[in-house]
């Protein structure tokens, strides 16, 4: 069974097409990333799921049931979408408690949830005295109350520091292999790369890609990355390259060759006969960010978000 | 139904914010027994328009219902600051955090949300009514005394009084505490929402009162401080109590289908 399908899922604000037509059907269990530019529409998608605003046109289910009655699945479904919001005079545990009996839910789960975010101790406090990592953290407990079949999660290790990310990762891996599903959106690509088992790309409110990770990350390219001795010979290089025909491009400080590890020596040799010496020569392989760059653009998805009613009207 | 209610009265169970919501009761009503006690002993009389209180005549202080006169006469500005709380309990950490997200995803049948939420500060403004009424007996009596007003009659069906003046602020100040839910819900803001509640009290019914001629006597304040009192000469009892209907279930009409259908964007 399909944990969420969408079929010509679209939402519009007045010209701006959040989503269009968007098709989908994401397999349950495992840790799904959801991935776009800004303004692609990824929290467009999981408001709709979620109730909070309603699709322009199209439909959509989650764990089998419509999202015209969201009633019937939100109790299988732990959210955090956006900044984690609380009331800050109140403590983690009444926070918990309020939602609790809102999703009736024993009360029980309100300790089982602090202690696997790790707050036992720092429970009492008001919610305003803390960092924002431990906000998350409270977000993530929020989510987890109800103990789910399903949970989305929107920028979870945000505010974090590097033991808590690791921490997290961990406790999402462990929800997808005990047969939950996990949403992940998240703009850390190195974070969805490590814990995703399937991954959807978003752009302009469209479907570019959806499939295991394994299959997206089969498209990535060996590359050996180069400097020249001296920075005035970079150009002279590329030049010589490109003429011998390797496929090059500028990259930090020095030069990047699509080519794998085996024709270093060949590189090498091209770069000698070319008059230039090499002061790095190191072999790399593209990573999920550099196939999302590639596969969506390397601007800021809402500054080159031009795609108004008008245009697709016309079209 | 029950759930919604017992998640939001824990919601509402904020020290600070119930310290001042009470606190203030408790202040306005001291304070209003003092300077009312005061002003009537000495043959006073407030202007027509007066914002925010209605004091009663000295033979009315002297009545069994003087003792609790101080409730009614500051029922508008009890009113005030139940709006404003009511306002706050309902945006002020919701859309500014985003909370109400949280509760939307958790119970997306929304207008039990909202009806949760009104029925849980229904029960908090009835004990914030108590602390009024308690603290208007505790100062009544000495300032009347201090004051020279006769407390003679003052024991007399004292239960009913009492009950009296309690149900009728109580109905009065839910009738505010809803147009403060309604304002905040439709403004997304608290702040916003007590701006124009206050605004309205203190300047535009002032202004309509002070123009010669114009009708004033269904306008909201007036109406209000009519329930409290029990009726006045210028509305009956039960005109007051069918208007402020009126007015809840107009406000609670618009409020309950803007929240069920509009976006949650916050």
């Amino acid at each position: 069974m399909s944990v969420l399908a969408t079929t010509d899922l679209t939402r519009r604000f007045g010209a701006i097409i959040a989503l269009d037509r968007l098709t989908m059907d994401l397999p349950s269990a495992g840790v799904i990333g959801l991935v776009g530019p800004n303004g692609s529409g990824k929290s467009t998608l999981i408001r709709i799921l979620l109730g909070l605003i309603k699709p322009t046109g199209g439909s959509a289910s989650v764990l089998g049931s419509s999202i015209s009655s969201p009633q019937t699945y939100t109790s299988r479904v732990g959210v955090l979408v956006e900044s984690p919001a609380f009331i800050g005079s109140l403590s983690p545990r009444a926070n918990l408690v309020s939602l609790a009996r809102l999703r009736g839910v024993p009360l029980e789960r309100v300790d089982a949830v602090l202690a696997q975010v790790g707050l036992i101790g720092r429970d009492r406090e008001p919610v305003k005295r803390f960092s924002l990592g431990m906000k998350q953290r409270l977000g993530i407990a929020a989510a987890l109350l109800s103990d789910p079949d399903l949970l989305i999660l929107d920028e979870p290790t945000n505010g974090l520091d590097p033991a808590g990310i690791v921490e997290i990762r961990e406790l999402l891996r462990q929800l997808g292999r005990a047969g939950r599903t996990v949403i992940v959106s998240s703009h850390q690509l190195s974070e969805i790369e490590a814990v995703c088992d399937h991954l959807v790309i978003v752009r302009f409110g469209e479907l570019i890609f959806s499939g295991p990770m394994s299959e997206v990350l089969k498209r990535t390219r060996e590359h050996i990355d180069i400097a020249a001795e001296h920075d005035e010979a970079t150009q002279p290089l590329l030049d010589a390259l490109v003429a011998d025909g390797w496929t090059v491009s500028a990259s930090d400080g020095g030069l990047r060759v699509v080519a794998g590890a085996s024709r270093a020596a060949d590189l090498n040799r091209a770069a000698t006969a070319a008059g230039v010496t090499l002061s790095r020569l190191a072999v790399g392989q593209d990573n999920l960010e550099e196939i999302f760059l590639a596969m969506t653009g390397r601007v800021d998805g809402e500054l080159t978000r031009d795609r108004h009613l008008t245009d697709v009207e016309v079209a | 139904m029950l759930a919604v209610v017992r998640s939001e009265l824990t919601r509402l169970g904020q020290p600070r914010l119930l310290a001042i919501w009470f606190g203030l009761m408790a202040l306005f009503a001291a304070m209003i027994n003092t300077i009312m006690v005061t002003f009537v002993s000495g043959g006073g009389s407030l202007p027509p328009g007066a914002p925010g209180v209605a004091f009663p005549t000295l033979a009315a202080m002297e009545s069994p219902s003087g003792l609790m006169a101080g409730l009614a006469a500051a029922s508008s500005l009890f009113g005030v600051v139940t709006l404003s709380f009511w306002a706050v309990a309902t945006a002020g950490d919701y859309y500014s955090s985003g909370l109400i997200r949280l509760l939307v995803a958790a119970e997306p049948r929304r207008w039990r949300l909202l009806a949760g939420k009104i029925i849980a500060l229904l029960l908090v403004t009835a004990v914030a009514t108590t602390v009024a009424a308690v603290v208007n007996i505790a100062v009544a009596m000495p300032a009347a005394g201090a004051a020279g007003i006769s407390t003679a009659a003052w024991g007399t069906d004292l239960g009913e009084v009492v009950g009296t003046a309690w149900i009728n602020l109580y109905l009065a100040l839910a009738v505010w505490g809803v147009l403060g839910l309604v304002i905040a819900v439709l403004a997304r803001s608290a702040a916003a929402a007590i701006s124009i509640g206050v605004g309205y009290l203190l300047v535009v019914e002032s202004m309509i009162k002070l123009v010669g001629g114009a009708p004033s006597d269904w306008l909201l304040g007036t109406t209000l401080n009519a329930v409290a009192s029990g009726g006045t000469a210028a509305i009956a009892y039960g005109t007051a109590v069918a208007l402020a209907v009126a007015y809840v279930t107009l406000g609670l009409l618009l409020a309950g289908i803007v929240f069920v259908r509009r976006d949650v964007t916050d």
